[in-house]
């Protein structure tokens, strides 16, 4: 019986994206779940929480990922986000700019 | 480091709490300073109140606990009336209306759109009747679970309501109690069909018989109860009570559960939320461990090793057997009977609640029981009364003999609510009870088929229990998201308890339906001879059982496919949160 690792709630912050679990010798595509958070008291490090729907990905256990970042690399992480966010929807939208 | 909210309840807690509340009824909603508001409403659940979810602000849920869903004649008016008066607000339910009361899988009551200035005089009619909302919510003792028809069930084993009541009177309000790591859930059944539902509480009583030393008499079994601690669904960890290998004669289940919950408050996390349930003590103990330190600095008498248990006897919420549910006509003890009637997703408009008051008064004796499943138990109707109960137009809309999809839905609040859930839920469940009782028949001999839809994984509809489990998820049809669910089959309670195993995830809400009639074709068609849905789904493995859950669209339609949770409230005409309204104004 393989549930879901991470809860899932309104409180989550990504309840539904796509993603791919690639290896060397196989790649799986599937729907999956991404959350930002943090212990309620005398938080340490931000954590990020990826899970893609075991149902879809034979090829490796069902499992969830957690990356423990320092505000710093959060930071980083953000700023990336944000930029490539800015470089995509630029790009859809016709604008050419680089 | 204690907790933020550990930090909140040690400040002011339990009756100074009641105070303040009864002050800012008075002085306003407004009156709570904003940055005091989040440390107010965590003390206010003390006092069984919630605050709605965003774009309802304001306004709050009020859970009325009723050990062992008992009221007495007289209560479920009360009930009615308060529903009818306060549990109104900006928002109409389509199928339900504008004020109802639900019935909960702990046997309690909830009703929404309370405005803080009404609580006083809320408060005030409740404790004039003897009912309560204390502790309903909170870090403490919730509301007290059991068989619902204790002390009449012609089952019975052992009569559980004075023990329960015994418990409830020492333990709510009980200061040494009031302040656990977490919430505490306790159930005590003294009937040979498992209705307490024990095993997914944090500590149960079961029925069970132990040879006592007499005077060296010819021995009786005594009857008495096992103890298991450590059960509980929530948060993709769910967990059947241990067995901690003691028996209490009736008298002492007061110590036990004393020495247990005060085991909890000394030893269960409080520096970390998500691991204070004492599902998670048990686990790292162990359950011998736990039996020791309660022998050894909890109690002051020599415990007794586990009894004789009926467990092979247990058939509510099983999966198989008799009497999975107690919806219909069963012989009480003293020879009336106790009908049990289906309350759809547990919520009954509040006009339909006073004359269900009325009914049972008239035929019965006022009293009423509610159960685990969401539905009322209509005590002490004599058998010659039975016949014209039964006639009643009431009970065309909460039957004692509805279609097998009627009585086998549970849902949560859901979106309509909750800040937790992701879906709609009441509301759904009734369109997918009708939609598939208009068109799935159950193969022959299969007259129970159990569906709780809870909106996300708090589990409260306590979805891993049932035939079919749905949880609330989102994925993308035709390039939008919308409302989805995740899919578990084959859970049940019973002598060897197995939760659900999810084995479908993300079906998009308006092809579950067809999904659900996929896989009951398939079962009729595949099963053995008598095999249950349960052990059918238990000789599959979880790919067979994804293959057989075939998500597909029918004439089934559903009108929340939208993200609901991003509404103010899913029904209403303009439900953006830029519509939603203002807090109510104090009067």
């Amino acid at each position: 019986m393989s549930d879901r690792l991470l809860r899932v709630n309104a409180y989550t912050t990504l309840d539904l994206v796509e993603g791919r679990a690639r290896g060397h010798e196989f790649e799986a595509e599937a729907p999956g779940v991404v959350n930002v958070t943090a212990p309620r008291e005398d938080p340490e490090q931000v954590t990020l929480e990826v899970e893609l729907d075991g149902t879809e990905i034979d090829d490796i256990a069902a499992h969830a990922d957690e990356i423990d970042l320092s505000p710093a690399q959060a930071r980083t992480l953000a700023e990336a986000l944000e930029s490539t966010a800015d470089r995509v929807e630029a790009a859809r939208n016709g604008d050419g700019s680089r | 480091m204690p907790t933020d909210v550990e930090n909140w309840k040690s400040e002011v807690y339990g009756n100074e709490v009641r105070d303040r509340l009864f002050e800012f009824a008075e002085e306003g909603y407004d009156s709570i300073p904003d940055d005091e508001r989040d440390a107010w409403f965590e003390r206010f659940k003390w006092w069984g109140l919630y605050h709605q979810r965003n774009g309802q602000e304001g306004y709050f849920m009020l859970r009325i606990g009723t050990p062992n869903g008992v009221l007495e004649p007289g209560q479920l008016r009360v009930v009615g009336e308060i529903a009818d008066e306060y549990a109104r607000g900006p928002g109409t339910n389509p199928v339900f209306g504008d004020a109802y009361a639900d019935f909960t899988t702990r046997q309690s009551i909830q009703l929404h759109w309370i405005e803080l200035s009404d609580v006083p005089a809320i408060f005030e009619k409740l404790e004039a009747n003897g009912l309560s909302t204390q502790q309903a919510c909170g870090d403490s003792w919730r509301n007290i679970v059991g068989n619902p028809v204790a002390g009449k069930d012609g089952q019975e084993v052992i009569d559980a309501w004075p023990v329960i009541r015994d418990l409830n009177e020492r333990f709510k309000g009980n200061d040494d109690h009031a302040n656990l790591p977490r919430k505490w859930k306790v159930s005590v059944t003294g009937s040979a069909d498992g209705s307490g539902q024990g095993d997914i509480n944090d500590l149960a009583f079961e029925p069970a018989y132990k040879s006592v030393d007499g005077d060296g008499d010819a021995s009786g079994d005594a009857v008495g109860f096992n103890v298991r601690v450590g059960g509980g669904l929530a948060r993709n960890e769910p967990r059947f009570a241990r067995d901690i290998d003691v028996w209490v004669p009736p008298e002492r289940v007061p110590d036990v559960a004393g020495g247990l919950s005060a085991l909890f408050r000394d030893h269960g996390d409080r520096e970390d939320r998500y691991n204070a349930r004492v599902k998670f003590l048990v686990d790292e103990w162990g359950a011998e461990e736990v039996r020791e330190t309660l022998q050894a600095e909890y109690v002051d008498f020599e415990l007794e090793t586990a009894g004789r248990d009926v467990r092979e006897e247990y058939t509510y919420n099983a999966g198989e057997g008799e009497r999975n549910d107690l919806i219909g006509v069963h012989d009480q003890k003293d020879g009336a009977n106790f009908v049990g009637l289906n309350v759809l997703v547990g919520r009954m408009g509040a006009a339909d609640v006073l004359d269900l008051a009325d009914l049972a008064a008239e035929y019965g004796s006022g009293e009423v029981r509610l159960s685990q499943r969401q539905n009322v138990i209509v005590t002490d109707v004599p058998d010659d009364a039975l016949d014209a109960f039964l006639d009643e137009p009431l009970l065309d809309d909460y039957s004692p003999y509805p279609s097998p999809f009627m009585r086998g839905s549970v849902a949560c609040t859901g979106t309509e609510f909750c800040s937790l859930s992701i879906v709609e839920t009441k509301n759904r469940q009734v369109r997918f009870a009708r939609w598939l009782k208009e068109n799935v028949d159950l193969p022959d001999g299969v007259d129970e088929f159990h569906v709780h839809l809870s909106g996300c994984t708090a589990s409260c509809a306590q979805p891993q229990i049932a035939d079919v489990s749905l949880r609330g998820m989102k994925t993308r049809k035709d390039g939008e998201p919308v409302e989805a669910l995740d899919v578990g089959l084959g859970g049940g309670l019973g002598e060897d308890p197995g939760f659900a195993r999810w084995v479908t995830q993300r079906v998009p809400v308006d092809e579950a339906p067809g999904a659900i009639a996929n896989l009951i074709d398939s079962f009729a068609a595949e099963r053995d001879e008598g095999e249950s849905f349960r052990a059918f789904v238990a000789r599959h493995d979880e790919d067979e059982l994804d293959a057989l859950v075939d998500p597909e669209e029918t004439d089934y339609e559903d009108p929340m496919m939208h993200n609901t949770k991003r509404t103010w409230y899913p029904y209403a005409e303009n439900d953006s949160m830029d519509d939603a309204p203002s807090p109510p104004a104090d009067d």
